[in-house]
């Protein structure tokens, strides 16, 4: 078994060596493809970094008919704090919003001189899960308070909430529709790449199919072959986008979510940089066999 | 060794390369296939180590029915079976030593008995001190006595043989025969497609004779 292996290993390495030109366009398919692909995704990665940021900024606020004592606050409090969407609850007595207000007036706090000290109304600022923080999330947990008569109006930023999951879906869509294409096309370039050296060695396939190999012993040189041409494809995106990162990219993005408050920018994580290897090794794997299953034919 | 029953191959509806044909060859035996071009001889051949598939019939090779092999056992099937062609088929890319030693490696056996193996076949052929060499480096004939070693090193039991001397003169055809005649004295079955008179006059053997893919005659001379 492992003669056999290291056989395969030989003959792929001097498959790979004989014919540099293809081996080298292979590589640099894969190289680009996925190059393309991380530097993106470490664009949505970053983006969804700030926007979760933002989305802390997502908070109920409960406006109570008139203003609790200090057993029904305490009652409202447990009672809202129950509930598995909310994280804080913050109670703001009338004089409490007044304040705020008055400071936010700043030089026209006049306006509001000789109104009394509870014109505005007592409410309860509720922090969300960070998983609630979206529009359906912040619907449900408002139909939910609706229920109780006490509480009179609620306020959630609706306009706000909408965009918010409009730009994380296009996003995510986005993602997923470019990684698709960039996938399908590396796939397709790989594939076709792998069919020139399969035409290149075709006299010595049809001999060894003539001597006796079986089919996997014609294909597995060749599989191999493919998936070290992906994972070395894959290696280098990852020191190309690892490169770009950090002669432009880190500095760019820190440079336009500075104003969000985002302190770090970030390459992608250890899991993604694994993934990126193993997605390069199948591309290399997927595109030989399909290719190998049109050249390799024991009989017709 | 090799057993034909009703036989037929056709290409599409018109063109039939081999019909009905019936054909007994017995283990030790040397037959020539002959006829003109086009009479099915290459066709024939071609489905005795299963690179085509009979439209109808079947046919026993050591017992074996063809028909009922999958991929596998196909490849099992032809590391018994030497084939040699009239466009020899060696790998440009490998030494003379690489393309005889390569059925043996493709069997996966050891590394001294595949040297041992190669340089006595090579020998044999008289061709050992070439075998560092490329095949565009050997004339036709050398070319040739490679592709029958490549054949031989396996030691086969049926060597099958397409036109094997037809891009060959005279005396490198002397050559070859003694190759093929030397296999078939140590028991290999032998079947050899050829249209040259001559060399069935001077080596005489069994002779079926195929005309428009039909048996015409099957003759011991």
């Amino acid at each position: 078994m492992l003669r056999k292996t290291f056989y395969f290993l030989l003959r792929a390495v001097r498959n790979m060596w004989q014919s540099p030109m293809l081996t080298s366009a292979s590589i640099v398919t894969v190289t680009v493809a996925l190059a393309v692909l991380a530097f993106f995704a470490v664009l949505v990665q970053n983006i969804s970094d700030v926007t979760r940021h933002w989305s802390e900024e997502v908070q109920v606020v409960v406006y109570l008919a008139s203003k609790p004592d200090a057993a029904e606050r305490n009652a409202d409090i447990q009672k809202l704090r129950a509930d598995p969407a909310v994280v804080s609850v913050a109670y703001i007595s009338p004089e409490q919003a007044r304040n705020s207000f008055r400071q936010r007036l700043g030089a026209d706090e006049d306006l509001i001189k000789g109104m009394p000290s509870d014109f505005l109304p007592a409410s309860y600022e509720l922090h969300l899960s960070e998983e609630m923080r979206s529009e359906t999330g912040v619907k449900q947990l408002v139909e939910r308070l609706r229920q109780q008569p006490r509480y009179r109006d609620l306020r959630y930023g609706q306009e706000w909430l909408e965009r918010y999951g409009a730009i994380i879906s296009l996003l995510r869509v986005g993602g997923f529709i470019m990684g698709g294409f960039l996938l399908f096309a590396a796939l397709f370039i790989v594939a076709n790449t792998i069919r020139l050296t399969l035409y290149a060695r075709r006299e010595e396939l049809e001999v060894m199919t003539l001597v006796g190999a079986t089919p996997w012993f014609v294909r597995a040189p060749f599989l191999l072959e493919g998936g070290l041409q992906g994972f070395v494809g894959g290696l280098f995106a990852l020191l190309v986008t690892f490169g770009l990162y950090h002669l432009a990219l880190r500095s760019q993005l820190a440079t336009l979510f500075m104003a969000s408050g985002v302190g770090q920018i970030h390459f992608l994580p250890a899991a993604y940089q694994v993934y990126l290897l193993l997605t390069g090794t199948f591309l290399g794997l997927f595109g030989s066999l399909v290719s190998l299953r049109r050249f390799v034919r024991i009989s017709p | 060794m090799v057993k034909l029953f009703n036989l037929s191959k056709s290409y599409g509806r018109d063109l039939h390369a081999l019909r009905d044909l019936t054909l007994s060859v017995p283990k030790g035996d040397f037959v020539y296939i002959t006829g003109p071009s086009g009479a099915g001889k290459s066709t024939l051949l071609r489905l005795l180590f299963a690179a085509e598939v009979p439209t109808r019939g079947q046919i026993l090779i050591g017992g074996q029915n063809l028909g009922r092999l999958g991929n596998r056992q196909i490849a099992l099937m032809r590391r018994k079976i030497g084939v040699v062609f009239q466009d020899f088929k060696l790998i440009n890319s490998r030494t003379i030593y690489e393309n005889v030693a390569f059925p043996l490696e493709v069997q996966g056996k050891k590394r001294y008995e595949v040297s041992n193996k190669v340089y006595q076949v090579l020998k044999h052929v008289g061709l050992e001190h070439k075998l560092k060499r490329f095949p565009k480096e050997l004339s036709g004939g050398e070319q040739q006595r490679i592709a029958i070693a490549r054949a031989l090193v396996i030691e086969p039991q049926l060597l099958i043989a397409d036109e094997p001397t037809g891009n060959l003169d005279p005396e490198v055809t002397l050559e070859i025969m003694e190759l093929f005649k030397s296999a078939n004295a140590r028991g290999t079955t032998v079947l050899l497609a050829t249209h040259d008179r001559q060399m069935i006059q001077r080596f005489p053997r069994r002779i079926v004779s195929l005309e428009a893919g039909r048996l015409s005659a099957d003759t011991e001379s």
